[in-house]
């Protein structure tokens, strides 16, 4: 098997191969998970779900991802070839989206929707971990900027081409073609699958030493790092479907076309802004990114509150592009950084997730709590002082974690 | 450790496989079984046209604008229906708002396979509608309609 060690000019093809293989894999990917959002909950309408079993099922999914983050993350750091747990993971994607498109019966659909929560969570970590393989360390930010940029394509094109599917076709239309986008997914795996055959692509390094799993997870940083970000998804994750239903109810007839806006406009700027970001990153160091992803949340918020007009809406949504690039390049690569050599990066990773997990939970409940209680604009306004709660902790407690930290201040 | 992964995957769709499979199974079975009624069964046949199933079942109104799907309906204490709740608006799930209906201002049409059902209120007025939250405080649109020209609740009353 190490009998034919590729030489220079096989594996820089094969790395080249390898980068086109993550870019594709990401735009897929992001494309499938487009319909198993709120959708689930409009196609399980229109099979006669209730209010109550279509609930149940929502939150079989959402306890079943919180709970198995964590886990998850332990096992991709157990698993040498990643790529075989991302096969899986698309593959059971695959599974999940007939299943809800051919037979949408309560028991199965429960456990689909549990098979769908474990499976996101183990494909999110086998992803950094493979582009950590392709790209090494030093180039990480890079290449998760152009993560991003692919998802954020993936996600825009997979919701307007989902949209087209309900309106035009049916609302099964819009899993099987799910189903069919995890096809690509799958193919986007092979060159990614050759890499971790390759002998010389050993993605990790054996670790400086072994750190214990309390150890690297009770790392300072990192506490505040995954305490932060859970801040900003409770600040955040309420704002669009506030806004939209805002929309909803003051735009007319244009409000759903409005509404598409607000989720792909975001998109297109994260498409623009995530390579530039990437490369920002890694020469010049993560503070200035990372704050400037957070504070944009405070300022989306506290417009939120003071704007009624429908365009003014939708253009300060798209405001979260720079938000969403900023997080989708900072979560695995602060990660990277704090834990990335321990040999529990993908737990870490799964950590984060969590936090994450928890605040977008949470998101919703509360700021539906406070929409009822002193209306949408006192709404907004609690989810802005949140998010520029969490700003301030970013600014005041979380350090430079790049190699930029060791040659002094960054900026 | 690899294999580890792959049995267990490998279990997670036979789970899923045998569950549809049991499913499908008794699909057919409660299907197929008509045969041994031990009491004696009254069934009455709804020509086709004449019943329709309406959770799920979307609303027009009526310029034929699609205004989205009944969720839920609400009955009184003598179990005659009272209102339905709408789900209307968003993208792909996202920005839809629920409101409650008076009854009384839903046209039912079985035997029409394109719009089946439709709402006597324009897109401005379920617009203006709160939204509903639960049955414990419900406010339904009304206003009460004209008596004239209604074919199927009046029953109800």
């Amino acid at each position: 098997m190490i009998a034919d060690v590729p030489t220079g000019a096989v594996a820089a093809r094969r790395t080249h191969s390898a980068e086109r293989g993550l870019d594709l894999l990401n735009l897929f990917v992001a494309g499938v998970q487009g319909g198993f959002g709120p959708f689930v909950a409009v196609y399980l309408t229109t099979q006669g779900w209730t209010q109550t079993a279509i609930g149940f099922a929502l939150s079989i999914g959402t306890v079943t991802a919180m709970a198995s983050q964590v886990p998850a993350g332990a096992l991709v750091d157990a698993v040498r070839r990643k790529s075989l747990v991302a096969a899986f993971s698309i593959l059971a994607f695959s599974v999940s989206a007939l299943v809800f498109a051919i037979h949408p019966s309560p028991l199965l659909i429960y456990l689909v929707e549990m098979l769908h929560g474990i499976s996101s969570c183990t494909l999110g970590p086998a992803i950094v971990a493979m582009s950590l393989a392709v790209a090494g360390r030093a180039a990480l930010g890079m290449r998760l900027g152009r993560n991003a940029r692919y998802a954020s394509i993936g996600n825009g094109l997979g919701a307007v081409l989902m949209g087209a599917c309900g309106y035009y076709i049916s609302s099964r239309a819009v899993f099987i073609l799910a189903a069919a986008l995890t096809l690509p997914a799958l193919f986007a795996l092979l060159p990614l699958a050759r890499l971790d055959r390759d002998p010389r692509m050993d993605p990790e390094p054996p670790p400086e030493r072994h750190a214990g799993v309390l150890e690297v997870l009770t790392e300072r940083r990192l506490l505040i790092f995954a305490a932060s970000a859970m801040l900003f998804t409770l600040g955040n994750a309420a704002l669009l479907p506030l806004a939209s239903t805002t929309l909803t109810r003051r735009a007319g007839d244009a409000a759903s076309l409005l509404i598409a806006a607000c989720i792909v406009l975001p998109q297109l700027i994260v498409a623009l802004c995530s390579p530039e970001f990437g490369r920002i990153v890694e020469a010049r160091g993560r503070r200035g990114i990372l704050l400037l992803g957070f504070a944009v949340l405070p300022i989306r918020g506290a417009l939120l509150a003071l704007v009624a007009d429908p365009t003014l809406i939708v253009m300060i949504q798209a405001l979260d592009g720079i938000a969403a690039a900023s997080f989708g390049i900072m979560v695995p690569l602060i990660t990277s950084d704090l834990a990335g050599r321990s040999g529990h990066f993908n737990l870490s990773l799964g950590f984060v997730g969590f936090a994450i997990g928890l605040g977008a939970t949470a998101s919703t409940t509360l700021a539906g709590w406070i929409a009822d209680r002193l209306g949408d604009p006192a709404a907004f306004a609690s989810l802005a002082a949140i998010g520029l709660a969490a700003t301030i902790l970013i600014a005041s407690a979380m350090p430079e974690t790049g190699p930029q930290s060791r040659r002094g201040p960054a900026l | 450790m690899t294999r580890r992964v792959g049995a267990t995957a490998a279990a997670l769709a036979l789970l899923a496989l045998t569950a549809a499979a049991s499913a499908a199974a008794q699909a057919t079975a409660t299907g197929g079984s008509e045969a041994p009624p031990a009491p004696p069964l009254y069934l009455e046949s709804i020509p086709p046209g004449d019943a329709l199933s309406i959770l799920g079942t979307k609303v027009y109104d009526a310029a034929g604008a699609d205004m989205g799907p009944i969720v839920d309906v609400l009955v009184d204490r003598t179990g005659a229906p009272r209102g339905a709740v709408i789900d209307v608006g968003g993208f792909l799930g996202v920005g839809s708002r629920k409101v409650a209906v008076d009854w009384r201002l839903i046209y039912f049409r079985p035997w029409d396979d394109k719009m089946p059902i439709l709402l006597d209120l324009t897109r401005a007025e379920v617009q203006a509608a709160p939204e509903y939250k639960g049955a414990k405080t419900v406010k339904l649109v009304g206003p009460p309609p004209p008596v004239e020209g209604k074919s199927v609740p009046d029953d109800a009353k």
